[in-house]
This record gives C-alpha cells, structure tokens and sequence, in this order.
C-alpha cells in the first residue's frame, strides 16, 4: 500500500504541535509529582516502594500486563471478525457475540475472581482474563468496520476479477481500519485500567503498589502510583491516538 | 431501408462474441426463476442494451455474463469459448465491469484504481504507468489527476474513471449496469455523448442495462426489450422497435411518441437541406436585390466573410439602402449542426420564427436549410411501406384514421 500518512506544509506543523501537546503535558505532570514525593520525609516503608528499580519494575508489570493482553486480543478479535462476516458463518454470528457480550457484561473484579478460582493465581490467568474482558470492542470494531464498507465497491472489486482474500485485504481490511484502529485503542484503555486490579490474583503491577499503600495507609505511596497509572494511561491512549492517524488510509 | 438492410446484413456476418444459451437462475429460497430459459446472441463491436421494467431479471442476466451472478443452467459462450464452468476470477478479468455506483476504491489513487486489473495480470509497472496515461487521456482527465484520491472528483469525472478503470486492460467486452444513472440529467448527457464518441474509436462489445427507454435509444445499436424472468420481447435495432413493436408490451414500454423518439435517431446531415438563395454581405445591395428577383422563397439568406450564416433579409428589407446590409433584416437565429438529430433540428424549427432551420458544419460555415417539409419529405422516405402498414393496422383497430 502506498498510502502513508505524510506532514507536510502548514497543516503538519500544526499537527505537529497538536501531537506534542500531551506528552509535554505528561511530562510535566511526572515532573511535579517527583517533586512532590522528594519534599517529603519519607518513612522505612515508602522508602521501600519508593524507590527508583521497584517503580520501574511494577510499572513495567503494568505495561507487559496491558501490551501481551492487547496484542493477543487483537490477533483473536480481528481474526474472529473477520470470519463473522463472511457469508458461511451468519448462523453463528449472534452466538459469537452473545458470549463475548458476557466477557464484558461481567464486572471485571468478578472475571478475574473467576479465572482465578477456576484456573489458578499469577500471571497468564491475569492475560486471559484482560482478553475475555476486552474482546468485546475489537470484535464489535471489526465487524462494524467490515460491514459498513460500500457493497458497492465490493461488488466493483469482485466484478473485476479480484479473488475473495484479495478483496478482503486489499479492499475490505483497509477501509475497515479506521474503525478497527479506534477498537484497539479502547482496548487497549481497558487493559491498562483493568490491570491495576490484577494485582488481587496476584499477577502484581503498579496495582499492588496502591493496594498496598491503601492498607498500610500510606498517601504518599498511594498519590505516586495513582499518579503514574493515571499517567501511563493518558500516555498509551496519546500513542494510540497517533498510530489511528499514522495508519488511516489515506483518502478516506 | 436500404442501409438498414446492408447495416443488417453486415451485423449478421459479423462474429458472435457472447452467446448465451437457455440461461437459467434460481436464487436459492425462491419458487420463481428470475431469468427463465434466455437465448440471445451479443455481436461484436456493438452495445447492446438491456432494458426492461424495474425487476425483470435484466442485472441478473448481466451478472451471469461474467458470472458474478451464478447460472443455475444453461451454458455461455465468449469469443466461441465456454466460459460457463472457467475459473470466474479469471474471467472477470477479461470483462470490463461498470456499475451505477462505480465503486472506486477510496482509498487508492486515481492511477492505483486504474491498474487493478493491469496489477493482477501481471503487467510491469512501465506498461501500468504508460497505460494509465492513455486512459486518462482518453477520457478526458487531466494527467495531474492521477494521484489524487476519488473523493477529489466529481460525480462526473468518478464515471469517467470507473470507465478508464473498467478499459484499463484492454477487454473486448465491456458491462454496464446503468452506468449513467446516478449523474444529474444534463451531466449524463454530455457522459452519454462522450461514451459514444469514444465506442466509435474502440468498438468494444459492450452489454448495457438501463431502465429508461430513451437511454437505451440513445445508446443501443441494438436493444433487448425484457419482460418478467428476462424473456425476449423484442430484440433488434432501435429503428425496428420503434417503427415496428413486435407486441403491445414493447408499444406500451417505448410509451407515447415513438415517432418523435425516431427522429433522434437520425442526423441533419442524412437528409438533403432545401436549395436556398444566398448572398454575401460583402457583395452589396444591388447583387442581394438580384437574387431576391430571381428565387420565389421571399427570403434570402445574407453570409459573412467567414461563410457563417448573418441575416435573413425579405423584399422589403433591401427596398431601399438605407441601412448597411450588415443590420438589414432579422439575424440568423435556429442555427444547428449537420452532426444534430432530425428530433433537435426540429425542436429549433418550431421555436424558429420562419420554421426553418441553418444547417452549419463543425466550424460554423454555412451548409444548407432545412424546413418542415424537407424533414417530412425525409422521415416519409425512410420508411414507407412501413407506414403504410401502419397505419392499415391502425385503421383496422380503431375504425378510423387513427391520431
């Protein structure tokens, strides 16, 4: 495909400026609550978890949690809607989607309670349970994208003597990205919230550190992890935010 | 008669390129066929239209010539070939396909929309790029257009490229489901006239679905007037539909006026221009008094320089010198091309004050006149015994001489 996004002239300065906007904004908000937490006296148990390699450490938890969840949820739910709109598996389309409605309809805490009890505690049945719970808005993504594409430039494409799979990824996949794209970010928002409670089937990230500092009453600890989750969040959204407009076709 | 007759005669030797034999389709859930048992022979180098009311099976028939609507039996035939049981991918590659709606791929540009098929039979880049051009060229898009994307054109120049698209590798046969029916009236005609313009160049066999009677006049040399499930109530040249409807569904469908559509399907230049005194401006009073003494028409037609018709001068315009010729008279107003149908020439007759009509050539030079009786004279002659028949048919069913 040749239709990359390329700045240029007056219109990509602008856009640069937009797209710069927010990690300054970040940047200067991680600033302030490093000032923060270095003008306090610090006691033997925030010391502990303030310190420089367990905040990377958990945070990186918190980002492995939410990236292998995404990029295993995109995989399953683009494939998966991809074959929900075919013609041959209309009957078991509403089927499909009935069960991924459950995955989301179930509050979180509860799914992951339930992976837990059923399966066991750590790592991977967190992944799973991520999956199940965001499933829902990349396969919805998917199908819609698919299907609002024009019948018409479709039956143009099949009337020329493109094969099925070519007019699935040189037509239909394309012109579904914007939508899919969008799918993805939500996601991946989803995830990364959704994450900070898995530290409860003890698969650990940022999520600990403010469940801890909640129990052992300690704001200081809570205000950090908070802050930076809050942080982290706005910052993946930011990346997903560019990569929707990186990867939109042009054109459309 | 006569040239229909060697027209005919020529149609007939030339080589079939489609043929389709007891097509038949079921869609599946439905008692009904929606194409029953149709048989018909598509020539070479002609546009065959496909017309018929709304839900005759007409698209479904097109459909099943490059087979994106499965046959459920029957066979067809391409350049003598049976193509009814051929990998269809590939078929479809050798038919250009056009549809109302176009369906340009949005997100590719205008030159990546034109290669599709060129890109999947494997030409090189080279060969894509020069033939886009071409293409582009031929219909009427500037060169600076190719990579723009569609959503930067027209409605107008879309068709245009649906139709480059639809050419780009060269098929000889072309279908096309009411091509012109999405683009405003006026718009359509000019796509309609330029259409025609390019065929006379390229000579595809073009299969063309439309539901409007007078588009497929237009267009046709041939046209298929479908009843329900797709059968055949008459299938022959515009001229024999409309002098000659096989039954009173096709009277009924072609509606009120079939003569007066008729006349669109002659030219000006077919028929003889009355003989009419002129003059030229420059020659001067005297010579213009001259001819007016020597004509019995009571007007004489004064030219410019260039041979372009100027004004139309009577006795008493040219009694006396008072004015230069150049101002004596009335201008020559009802002025039409030789290239205009009989229908056009006409309509600026009527409006015209002297019911007559300046035939001028492609540069505006002076060729003849035409007046009501020529025209009269001339749809008489194409087709007398025709008339007569008619008219014995329509004294026989109404008692008397009809309208």
């Amino acid at each position: 495909m040749t239709s990359q996004a390329k700045t240029s002239g007056p219109q990509g300065a602008a856009r640069l400026l937009r797209y710069l906007t927010m990690p300054i904004f970040l940047g200067l908000a991680c600033l302030a609550l490093y000032l923060y937490v270095s003008s306090q006296n610090l006691d033997s148990i925030e010391q502990r978890s303030l310190n420089p390699s367990a905040i990377i450490e958990q945070t990186g938890r918190l980002i492995e949690l939410a990236g292998i969840s995404t990029v295993i949820v995109v995989v399953l739910g683009v494939t998966t809607g991809v074959l929900l709109t075919r013609p041959y598996t209309r009957r078991v389309t509403p089927f499909v989607i009935g069960l991924a409605n459950i995955g989301q309809a179930v509050p979180s805490i509860g799914l992951l309670a339930l992976f837990a009890l059923t399966w066991d505690f750590g790592f991977w049945p967190a992944i799973v349970a991520l999956v199940a719970y965001s499933f829902l808005s990349i396969l919805r993504n998917t199908m819609v994208g698919l299907q609002q594409v024009d019948s018409s430039i479709i039956e143009a494409a099949r009337g020329m003597g493109m094969t099925k799979l070519a007019v699935l990824f040189r037509i239909e996949l394309p012109l579904a990205v914007p939508i899919i794209l969008a799918g993805i970010r939500t996601a991946l928002i989803i995830n990364v919230g959704t994450a900070t409670l898995v530290t409860f089937i003890g698969a650990g990230g940022l999520g600990e550190m403010i469940n801890n500092a909640i129990r052992l009453d300690r704001t200081v600890v809570l205000i950090t992890a908070s802050g930076l989750t809050a942080i982290l969040a706005l910052f993946i959204d930011w990346l997903a935010g560019v990569a929707e407009d990186i990867l939109r076709p042009r054109g459309l | 008669m006569t040239d229909e007759a060697t027209k005919e005669n020529t149609q007939k030797t030339s080589e079939t390129m489609i043929r389709l034999e007891d097509l038949s389709k079921v869609f599946p859930g439905q008692d009904e066929p929606a194409v029953d048992d149709l048989s018909m022979d598509i020539y070479e180098g002609e546009i065959v239209v496909l017309v018929g009311p709304s839900g005759c099976g007409k698209t479904t028939t097109m459909k099943m010539i490059n087979r994106l609507i499965e046959p459920s039996s029957g066979r067809i035939f391409l350049q003598g070939e049976d193509v009814t049981k051929v990998n269809s991918d590939k078929l479809r590659r050798r038919i250009g396909y056009v549809i109302q709606q176009i369906g340009l791929f949005p997100h590719m540009t205008i030159a990546d929309n034109i290669a599709t098929v060129p890109k999947m039979l494997g030409w090189d880049k080279e060969r894509i790029s020069d033939r886009t051009d071409e293409l582009l060229e031929t219909v009427g898009i500037d060169l600076s257009y190719r990579d723009r994307y569609p959503k930067e054109l027209s409605g107008g120049q879309r068709q245009r490229i649906g139709v480059a698209r639809a050419m780009a590798a060269d098929p000889s046969v072309l279908l096309m489901d009411e091509p012109f029916g999405a683009i405003d009236p006026i718009t359509r005609d000019r796509l309609q006239d330029e259409f025609l313009r390019l065929q006379r160049e390229i000579k595809k066999t073009i299969v063309f679905v439309t539901h409007d009677i007078d588009e497929a006049i237009k267009m046709g040399d041939r046209i298929a007037i479908l009843k329900h499930q797709s059968k055949i109530a008459q299938y022959d040249t515009p001229e024999k539909i409309l002098t000659d409807p096989a039954d009173d569904f096709v009277a009924d469908f072609i509606g009120a006026g079939a003569s007066i559509k008729r006349l669109s399907l002659s030219r000006v230049e077919d028929i003889e221009p009355a003989d009419w005194p002129v003059a030229s401006l420059s020659d001067g009073y005297e010579h213009v008094q001259e001819k007016m003494r020597s004509t019995e028409k009571g007007y004489v037609l004064l030219l410019d320089d260039g041979d372009r018709p100027s004004r139309w001068v009577s006795a008493e315009d040219i009694e006396h010198d008072d004015v230069p010729l150049e101002e004596a008279g009335r201008p020559a107003v009802a002025i039409v091309e030789a290239s205009s149908s009989l229908y056009t020439t006409l309509d600026t007759m009527i409006t015209s004050y002297k019911g007559s009509a300046i035939v001028v050539d492609g540069e505006g030079h002076y060729q003849g006149v035409v007046d009501f009786d020529t025209v009269l004279e001339a749809i008489n002659a194409m087709r007398p015994e025709e008339q007569t028949r008619d008219r014995a048919k329509r004294d026989v069913q109404t008692g008397d001489g009809g309208r």
